[in-house]
């Protein structure tokens, strides 16, 4: 069949033929040899390897790198690292393990100490992998395991750096806390995480979480047959996670909390100058370092099934009623839209009849005739119901929006509420019925369908301070590492402003002044000597809480209808330098209860400034004496 | 040129027994992937699932490579070898960074390794120069200087990447085929020699890390973070697996992750692990039958084109395989080659699989050309 056509002018096929014999030859040995290896390793060495890979005792081990530090504005550290001791267990073939346990417990009580663990014991325990038994010990237990090593076989103690909360509960709501990384975020995240890692669960803690858990390491260490290391054979060192600065001031923080006594609500203290927060509390809170090793079942219910919802940041998914503070916005609404002029006075007699129904005014024998300036430093309700029937809640909603309710402000925190700015096209959405007017007057004085959160007023009273711009709240500074170098700076943002006359702006400011510092005033015990504190009270009837069910059948039900106290203001009137907004849950007057809270928080700011001044002062005169001599 | 032309031959001849031996490889090592991704609990989607979708795909690029007829391939060989260059530049200036090493480009969603299509184009470029310039008589070395220059140019930019293994598997197979198709003994003694005397020129040369990385790979135990790490639990894997193995999904080596790189290069020792001697002596049989088969479709090409192409690719399949399991098995020291067919990776089983197209290729046309 071959012909020889010739295509091929080279070298001679037999040639190739026997070239490729050799190296067929070649190959063939050359795979016997993997063979015979193969058939030495597995067969010859096998149960020699077989016992190795049982006892494998090289291993790499992660290195948890350490959480970046959260401070203050003033470089105060707010959360830190400390080491824990966890006790661990190798699991060893033909070792019951529930006896290991019960050695532990017998040894703990020699010196009647508890094995305190709820940790379930793993059904199936992999040899060579090791146990978590006991998380967060005392020093004292510490000691027990090491002393009494020789009897527990495969026990040890490990140490791992836990989040150290310095503040604990005072600002629990907004930096939050860590856990081990769950199930859920180990499928679903992008991020490079592996069971066992510690994530931020909540806050700061959490949406910042990137930034501040930093970077694994490795290292490979041999351990002997009991899983202690014995040799370390090389390291990846971990990098440390970046820091975070917050604009909060630690010790203002500290005085917001303290000024509540332990009332349950929340405070929002803000720069109206650019938006930074400088104190954000809610009470009740939790204790985050209860959170740093797993946190105790038992514990975990007591949070979960608090009426109070400590778990909740409710100066920022808190959602109530402004009552009379929402009169500033009515107000603004109607000198703009003419309806009114800072002279016009209306005359309250005590109450306000719409068809055959009759709203009453706060005073029951009424306020005369006021006008603008008066009826909200007497905080006069048949005023507004007067202005807001003639305004129409349309109207009302549109201001409402320009001061920032009624949607998200954005600050750098999960889990904020909108809050709710009625309208006539909104309820016939939600409710499928037509707006009344009756529930015009009830907007009007900031009940009804009114619903906002403390950040929100903030926010809104804030723009009126500064003249009208409406800054984003923030709450972090920057970003920076260990070195200090900035990772991420973040600035202040403008968010819109308020289209208000000078001269609305002025009569507002003037009237939020009188509400403090004229007689009559609701907001008196706001008031502050020396300083011009500008501000307003509200009294927001209570609707219900979220877990009304569950507050009922507290045996405390009328605590839980009684008013919320609000008061939003700041000080000095002219280039005011901090906003506060106050919201005591069920604790009466707002003029009563949260006006003096709210000056507790600025007498705290202003206490702190005026010694930073004398200290600074102390400083220069110091320096000048230096000099001179 | 015959680009396509349908003839009932190219079927009636197809090469069951290459085709089913590839066929029953990749199978093996998608189910051995499988494996050790089996204990994977982190979010990371299956790499069996991946692999399965690259041999697809290169199955495709097979029927294509295997249709065209190889003479007419042949005339794109050249910009085959082209196209790789330039890919192996595009890394240099921009590929994507992995392990301290650049050696990807990335489109978006999936990585290219051009310095593994590289191991498959120096072979057709190689075998269209030869088939150029035939010459009775062995190959004198000044007549080797373009094939020298046309395996130097990718060998340089692999290096950099840094890939001492794929450089090198590069300039084990060129030199393979030059050293089969006949060259002047002169020449091979002038060739071994300048080489010995070049080496410790090379070396001065080389920056600080890149003697760390040479002295690692010559001498794994100063490094047991390592190479030296890789070797021992690999060892120790093989050799816990007996002779019958610990069985599927059990080997504890794998499934404890002791073994590092378990699904690239240590990938037989995964599977030593769980099918012991029995499944490890299979696995070599059936390499070597595929090495065999492939040495044989070289002798029976018609033309010393297809000679060419089907030694070229059998011997980088030979070389891989004897490299690759010669350094899991403690024999060689540690040089990143991987298993073909069996090592996880997108571009290598690609390209391996369109070699095979073209093995297949020369392997159909022997009954259809005339001599």
């Amino acid at each position: 069949m071959e012909k020889q056509g010739n295509l091929r002018n080279g070298p001679e096929p037999a040639e190739f033929r026997q070239k490729l014999k050799i190296i067929i030859i070649l190959t063939v040995l050359a795979l016997f040899v993997l063979m015979i290896r193969l058939w030495y390793l597995q067969v010859i060495k096998g149960d020699e390897l077989k016992q190795r890979s049982e006892n494998n005792a090289v291993r790499f081990r992660k290195i948890q790198p350490l959480r970046g530090l959260i401070m203050d504005r003033n470089g105060t550290v707010m959360v830190d690292n400390c080491p824990s001791f966890d006790v661990l267990y190798m699991p060893t073939k033909g070792v019951d393990p529930e006896l290991m346990i019960r050695k532990i417990k017998d040894i703990y009580k020699t010196k009647s100490i508890d094995y305190s663990s709820d940790l379930p014991f793993p059904k199936t325990v992999k040899p060579y992998l090791p146990v978590r038994l006991e998380k967060n010990v005392s020093i004292q237990k510490v000691a027990l395991v090491e002393t009494n090593a020789i009897d527990l076989p495969g026990v040890y103690v490990d140490v791992t750096p836990v989040r150290l909360y310095v503040d604990g509960e005072i600002i629990a709501p907004i930096i939050g806390y860590t856990g081990e990384v769950s199930k859920e975020e180990l499928e679903k995240s992008e991020e490079d995480y592996l069971s066992g890692d510690i994530t931020g669960k909540y806050g700061i803690e959490k949406v910042l979480d990137p930034h501040i858990r930093g970077r694994r390491g490795n290292e490979l260490v041999e351990v002997n047959a009991f899983g202690k290391v014995i040799k370390n054979l090389g390291r990846i060192d971990p990098a440390s996670g970046s820091t975070v600065v917050l604009t909060i001031d630690a010790q203002l923080q500290k005085a917001a909390w303290e000024a509540f006594e332990g009332k349950a609500g929340a405070a929002v203290a803000m720069d109206p100058r650019d938006g930074s927060i400088l104190a954000m509390v809610s009470l009740p809170s939790f204790d985050p370092n209860l959170f740093n090793s797993g946190i105790v079942r038992t514990e975990w219910e007591k949070l979960q099934k608090n009426p109070l919802n400590p778990l909740s940041n409710r100066a920022i998914s808190g959602q109530y009623p402004p009552g009379s503070t929402y009169k500033l916005i009515v107000a603004a609404a109607a000198l703009e839209e003419g309806i009114i002029t800072t002279e016009t006075r209306i005359s309250c007699s005590g109450s306000f009849s719409l068809g055959n129904r009759s709203f009453r005014c706060w005073k029951k024998h009424g306020h005369g005739s006021v006008n603008l300036h008066r009826a909200l430093v007497e905080s006069c309700d048949v005023y507004f119901y007067t202005v807001g029937k003639m305004l129409g809640v349309d109207k009302i909603a549109r201001y409402a929006r320009m001061f920032g309710l009624g949607e998200a402000t954005g600050i750098e925190l999960a889990h904020e509420r909108k809050g709710l700015v009625p309208t006539r096209e909104w309820k016939l959405a939600r409710m499928k019925e037509p707006w009344h007017l009756g529930e015009t007057i009830s907007i009007s004085i900031g009940q009804g369908f009114n619903l906002t959160t403390p950040l929100q007023l903030a926010q809104a009273y804030s723009a009126l301070a500064n003249g009208g711009t409406l800054w984003r709240p923030h709450l972090v500074q920057r970003i920076e590492l260990s070195d200090g170098s900035i990772v991420k700076k973040y600035l202040p943002e403008k968010k819109g402003a308020l289209k208000l006359s000078p001269k609305t702006l002025s009569a507002l400011s003037y009237a939020l002044w009188g509400v403090v510092n004229e007689p009559g005033g609701t907001g008196a015990n706001a008031r502050r000597p020396h300083a011009d504190v500008c501000g307003k009270t509200g009294t927001s009837q209570v609707i219900g809480l979220p877990q009304t069910d569950k507050a009922r059948r507290m045996q405390k039900i009328t605590a839980f209808h009684k008013d919320h106290a609000l008061f939003v203001g700041y000080a000095p009137m002219k280039n005011a330098e901090i906003a506060v907004a106050v919201i005591a849950e069920n604790a009466g007057g707002g003029g009563a209860v949260a006006a003096p809270i709210a000056r507790k928080i600025m007498n705290a700011y202003f206490d702190a400034k005026k010694k930073e001044k004398a200290v600074k002062v102390a400083a220069e005169i110091k320096s000048e004496d230096e000099t001179e001599d | 040129m015959i680009f396509f032309k349908y003839d009932r031959r190219i079927f009636q001849n197809f090469d069951w027994t290459l085709c089913g031996l590839v066929m029953a490889i990749c199978a093996i090592g998608v189910v051995n992937i499988y494996s050790t991704g089996f204990s994977l609990s982190d979010n990371q989607s299956p790499l069996y699932l991946k692999q399965l979708q690259w041999i697809l795909f290169g199955l495709l690029l097979m029927m294509i490579t295997f249709l065209i007829d190889y003479r007419a391939i042949n005339q794109a060989a050249y910009m085959v070898y082209g196209i790789s260059v330039l890919s192996l530049i595009a890394v240099a200036l921009f590929g994507h960074t992995a392990n301290g090493a650049q050696r990807w480009i990335s489109f978006g969603f999936v990585l290219f390794q051009p310095s593994e299509l590289m191991k498959v184009s120096i072979i057709i470029a190689l075998a269209r120069y030869f088939d150029d310039h035939k010459s009775n008589e062995p190959y004198l070395l000044r007549e080797l200087f373009v094939p020298f220059m046309l395996v130097l140019l990718p060998c340089v930019l692999i290096l950099k990447q840094p890939d001492l293994g794929t450089a090198l598997m590069i300039v084990i197979v060129a030199a393979s085929i030059v050293l089969f198709i006949g060259m002047n003994w002169k020449s091979i003694v002038i060739t071994v020699v300048s080489v010995l005397v070049m080496l410790p020129v090379a070396w001065l040369f080389l920056k600080d890390y890149q003697k760390d990385r040479l002295l690692t790979f010559l001498a794994p135990e100063i490094d047991p973070l390592g190479t030296g790490y890789h070797i021992i639990q690999s060892m120790i894997a093989i050799g816990s697996g007996g002779f019958l193995g610990k069985g599927f999904l059990k080997g504890s080596q794998t499934q404890l992750k002791f073994l590092p790189e378990q699904q690239t290069d240590f990938v037989f020792s995964v599977f030593a692990e769980e099918w012991g001697f029995v499944g490890g002596l299979v696995l070599l049989m059936m390499f070597l039958s595929l090495i065999i088969w492939g040495f044989k479709i070289a002798l029976h090409s018609k033309d010393l084109l297809g000679t060419i192409i089907a030694f070229g690719i059998t011997a980088l399949i030979a070389w891989e395989v004897l490299i690759n399991m010669g350094m899991v098995l403690g024999l060689l020291p540690v040089v990143g080659i991987p298993l073909p067919f069996l090592s996880y990776g997108g571009s290598a089983i690609v390209s391996l699989l369109a070699a095979i197209g073209l093995l297949m290729n020369v392997s159909v046309r022997r009954f259809i050309l005339q001599r």
